[in-house]
């Protein structure tokens, strides 16, 4: 069994994209995937897709391990497709054998849809693949301090945050690990019906549930033990630093969008 | 059953950029009857190179043959029966409500009558000094009492082949003492028995050969006294002398042997040794 590999994964290499500061990917990521619901051209997604193609190059990210993210979207974007271009009644009549219809207004809304989500999706990962977890709990802690004031515990979010994004591969292990010991055992985790599957998952989830509680109890401890008592009065190892060139990359992003809005 | 690894290789996440080559090359053969202790450092490939005697892992090169076939073209199920293989940290993959239900999981998989399951369990858990805990729920025992009923939940498939992964780490010493004399029990039952240790005094003292493993590779594999007066009495120092003796004198190859290392020795510093 293979668990959440490849999705949404750090990708360590030095690029220009690696080097921004996590706080102006993240606004930028979130200006860019709100603008993209503005977009309502071919030619604007043309425009949006060629400059996440050109930010995905950018960020030396090999490009094959870049479209393994979007495979398990490739459902979604498929039946997305197929539904607007079977469904949708509008415009000339394209095609027509029986009741499949294709109309050009359901194609132009299917292309239109599956590129938003593709676009969209590339644009969260490439946020993901280029900045180091911590660096972007660091970023929304940063982000989401101004709501400190009405006591919105910024610190602790992002501290569950990282935390959790740290060990997302640690139960992966885990549960590989385990599912080898009962495999051992003669266990078989994907024969059978549904209900036969779900009971077989058993030896595996009970296990898993009790380790992740267990390594609860012994982080906090250890936490605890070395005088983490939450974010007043903490400071940085990392100090984030907003640069020009951050300034830059946030503003480029805004006229990108704006144009393939406008477009 | 005799298992033989031919040139085994392991790479896990082949063709990522998060590869790594946990095993090159290991030949190895487990003869039916012996206790065959496997040593060597973390990140070593131990545990790499036990899972392979399963199955559980398949080599990226090489093969496994069991008693002289091909491991792959057998069934998985039996093989596993076959070879019981317990896990680092066993306890870790206890499930049921009772010590009972929990041993009894791999026998029942294996299809076996109520009977013949419960009488199996009986004689697992008492192998391990471990029957009066068969009401108990596993999560309520100690650290000691968890692994020696994960290790009756494999014992109870009653393999011909049982591969310990340090089966005594973090156990007390008595724990310890008792976990060595099993082997030596099971042992003496006629059981093949794999013993992959830190502690090298355990290993010393049941196995009657040893597998010193070293980056992925077979560094020695003989008789302890062998691997052990070559090694042990190898000071840091002298492996690092002769590791760069290896580069100048390649006959001086592998497995070193303090015999070897003083030979060596004494031709680079052209006396007799």
């Amino acid at each position: 069994m293979t668990f959440a590999r490849g999705v949404g994964r750090f990708y360590p290499v030095d690029s220009p994209l690696h080097a921004l500061d996590p706080r102006a990917k993240v606004v930028a990521t979130a200006v860019f995937v709100v603008g993209l619901f503005f977009v309502d051209s071919i030619a604007g997604f043309l425009a949006a897709g060629a400059v996440t193609a050109g930010l995905v190059a950018a960020s030396r990210v090999p490009p094959g391990a870049f479209l393994g993210l979007l495979r398990p979207v490739l459902f979604i974007v498929a039946l997305t497709f197929l539904f607007q271009v079977f469904f949708t009644r509008d415009g000339t009549t394209l095609f027509a054998w029986g009741f499949l219809q294709v109309h050009e207004g359901g194609l132009r809304l299917g292309v239109l849809l599956a590129a938003r989500i593709l676009i969209l999706v590339s644009a969260a990962g490439l946020l993901t693949a280029t900045t180091a977890p911590v660096a972007l709990a660091d970023g929304m802690e940063d982000l989401l301090s101004p709501l400190k004031r009405l006591r919105f515990p910024a610190h602790e979010v992002a501290m569950m945050m990282t935390i959790a994004l740290r060990f997302i591969p640690t139960l992966g292990e885990e549960a590989e690990k385990i599912s080898r010991a009962q495999a051992a055992r003669g266990a078989d985790f994907d024969g059978g019906g549904l209900v036969r599957r779900a009971r077989s998952l058993v030896p595996l989830l009970v296990p898993l549930t009790v380790g992740a509680f267990r390594r609860a109890d012994e982080l906090a401890e250890a936490m605890e033990s070395r005088g983490y008592r939450g974010g007043v009065g903490r400071v940085r190892y990392r100090e984030l630093r907003f640069r020009a060139r951050d300034a830059a990359a946030l503003l480029l992003t805004v006229l990108a969008v704006a144009g393939a809005a406008l477009l | 059953m005799r298992i033989d690894l031919e040139g085994v290789g392991h790479v896990y996440g082949r063709g990522t950029p998060f590869a790594v080559e946990a095993l090159k090359d290991v030949s190895l053969g487990v003869e039916p009857g012996e206790v065959l202790g496997v040593i060597g450092g973390t990140g070593s490939g131990k545990s790499t190179l036990v899972q392979h005697l399963n199955l559980l892992l398949v080599p990226t090169s090489g093969r496994v043959l069991v008693d002289g076939e091909d491991a792959v073209s057998l069934k998985r199920s039996e093989l596993r029966r076959r070879v019981g293989l317990v896990f680092q940290s066993p306890e870790q993959a206890l499930f049921a409500p009772t010590v009972e239900e929990d041993v009894a999981f791999a026998p029942r998989r294996l299809g076996l009558g109520e009977e013949e399951v419960k009488g199996r369990v009986r004689e697992a858990l008492g192998l391990l000094g471990a029957g009066h805990l068969a009401a108990r729920s596993p999560f309520a025992l100690s650290g000691g009492e968890k692994r020696r009923v994960a290790i009756a939940g494999v014992l109870a498939m009653g393999p011909e082949v049982l591969v310990l992964d340090e089966p005594t780490a973090g156990l007390d010493p008595h724990a310890r003492s008792d976990l060595i004399g099993l082997v030596g029990r099971l042992k003496a039952s006629g059981m093949t028995v794999v013993l992959v240790s830190h502690d090298l005094d355990e290993v010393a003292e049941v196995a009657e050969r040893v597998c010193l493993l070293e980056g992925g590779s077979v560094r020695s594999v003989g008789l302890p006294a062998d691997v052990f007066y070559g090694e042990s009495s190898l000071a840091p120092a002298t492996v690092r002398v002769v590791a760069a003796l290896g580069g100048a004198f390649p006959e001086v190859g592998r497995p070193v042997c303090y015999r070897e290392t003083l030979a060596a020795l004494g031709r680079v510093m052209g006396a007799r040794p």
